[in-house]
């Protein structure tokens, strides 16, 4: 059991998190078909006189634009989520005791962060963990539509971070929480193409490639079958 | 409400049209992270003192949601939830954000379709009118 989780485990969780992401890519490829990209972008542009010509220059300045969006309305959940993305994918690759075991399988090294800044960011993901924690269960909007699903994701997503954590600081028993980092870690891996977690990918997906109001960048370029 | 009303559910009828949309539906479920930031982008959502009830993931969640997850298999008592949430609570405004980028009045949209065509629809006419 030891040796698997340290072994082959590893290898499994990787193959299934980068195919299992592939996959859900490809799924998206087959089920969807091109399609022109939108155009509509009313309120933050003047509207075009000819539908078919893009919107004219934004009528309000950077700072209003940001102010009517999510950044102005929710700018406390924008900051933290934020943090806690940057922190929760960033950190992982810069995290020294990570380096060390890639050096020893493939002789590649990352530059690895001063252990204090990637222990900081660690920190960062598990306060951002606590606040989406109590918002969940202080929230009446949140609650309305959480199940017992969300917090399990929840705690999948965190794991890996407070098991790190406490390896690092080496509290409680090093080989058994070093053991727990690596099944945490594994298992938020293989979460991620079929849980909510799929939201790593479908992120893009949704904000860049299908056509919809929301839709950032070129406008996309795609839509459902 | 309407004449037909009462005739039983035809459940391969709803199942026809929740088949035509699986992909997206059972997508936008999964995506969902239940993070209500789409709350405050509805007008409906603030109108009615932020009720939960009235935030669009809920709407979605309980109206497409639940017929997708129940297959199909809800009864007239149900549909009368639904046709509440999807003409009552939604007006299909389409300014509904979600930083995921789900596209909640399409899943609405097909909530109302698959009760259009089991006669489940609002009838304004019946709406109280405010005394004169
Ligand atoms: C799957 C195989 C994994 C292995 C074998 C592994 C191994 C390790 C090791 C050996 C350490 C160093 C502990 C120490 O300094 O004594 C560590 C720390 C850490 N790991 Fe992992 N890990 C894995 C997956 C993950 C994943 C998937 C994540 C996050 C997404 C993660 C996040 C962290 C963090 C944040 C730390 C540092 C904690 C701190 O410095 O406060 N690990 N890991
Ligand atoms: C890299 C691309 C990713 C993007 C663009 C992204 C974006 C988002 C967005 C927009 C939300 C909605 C609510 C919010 O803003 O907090 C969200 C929620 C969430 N994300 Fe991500 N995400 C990404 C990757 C990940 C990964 C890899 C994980 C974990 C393994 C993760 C864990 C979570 C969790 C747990 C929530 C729910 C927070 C809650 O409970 O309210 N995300 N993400
Ligand atoms: S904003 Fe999007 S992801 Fe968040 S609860 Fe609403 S529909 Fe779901
Ligand atoms: S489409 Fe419906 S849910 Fe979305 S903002 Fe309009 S009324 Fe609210």
């Amino acid at each position: 059991m030891y040796d698997f989780i340290r072994g082959p485990l590893v290898w499994v969780a990787f193959l299934v998190f980068i195919f299992g992401t592939a996959y859900q890519v490809y799924r998206f490829y087959q089920l969807s078909r091109p399609k022109e990209r939108y155009r509509l972008r009313i309120p933050f542009g003047k509207p075009p006189k000819d539908p078919d010509e893009a919107p004219g220059e934004p009528t309000l300045t950077w700072w209003q634009q940001m102010r009517l969006s999510v950044v102005g309305v929710n700018p406390v959940m924008v900051s933290v989520t934020t943090l806690f993305h940057l922190a929760l994918v960033l950190t992982p690759f810069f995290v020294l005791g990570h380096n060390v075991l890639l050096d020893l399988a493939w002789q590649i090294s990352l530059p690895s962060l001063p252990e204090a800044v990637a222990d900081g960011l660690t920190i960062v993901v598990i306060a951002g963990g606590v606040f989406f924690l109590l918002r969940r269960i202080f929230l009446a909007r949140v609650r309305a539509i959480s199940t017992v699903y969300d917090y399990v994701v929840l705690l999948i997503a965190t794991t890996p971070f407070i098991t790190g954590f406490l390896a690092y600081h080496h509290f409680f028993d090093y080989d058994t929480v070093i053991l727990l980092h690596i099944l945490a870690g594994e298992i938020m891996l293989m979460a991620v193409p079929f849980t909510k977690l799929v939201h790593m990918p479908y992120f893009f997906i949704n904000r860049f490639v299908l056509v919809h109001e929301n839709t950032l960048g070129a406008g996309g370029s795609r839509t459902w079958r | 409400m309407s004449s037909n009303d009462q005739a039983p559910i035809n459940q391969d009828e709803v199942r026809r049209i929740l088949d035509q949309h699986k992909d997206k539906t059972k997508t936008a479920l999964r995506v969902c992270a239940h993070c209500s930031l789409c709350a405050d982008s509805c007008f409906l959502y603030h109108v009615h003192d932020k009720d939960p009830r009235y935030m669009p993931s809920h709407k979605f969640i309980n109206s497409l949601g639940k017929l997708y997850k129940k297959k199909g298999k809800i009864d007239r008592a149900g549909f009368k939830e639904i046709e509440e949430i999807v003409w009552r609570r939604c007006v299909l405004c389409t300014r509904c954000y979600c930083p995921l980028g789900i596209d909640i009045p399409e899943m609405i949209a097909i909530a109302r379709d698959i009760c259009r065509s089991q006669e489940v629809f609002f009838q304004w006419s019946e709406l109280e009118q405010p005394a004169e």
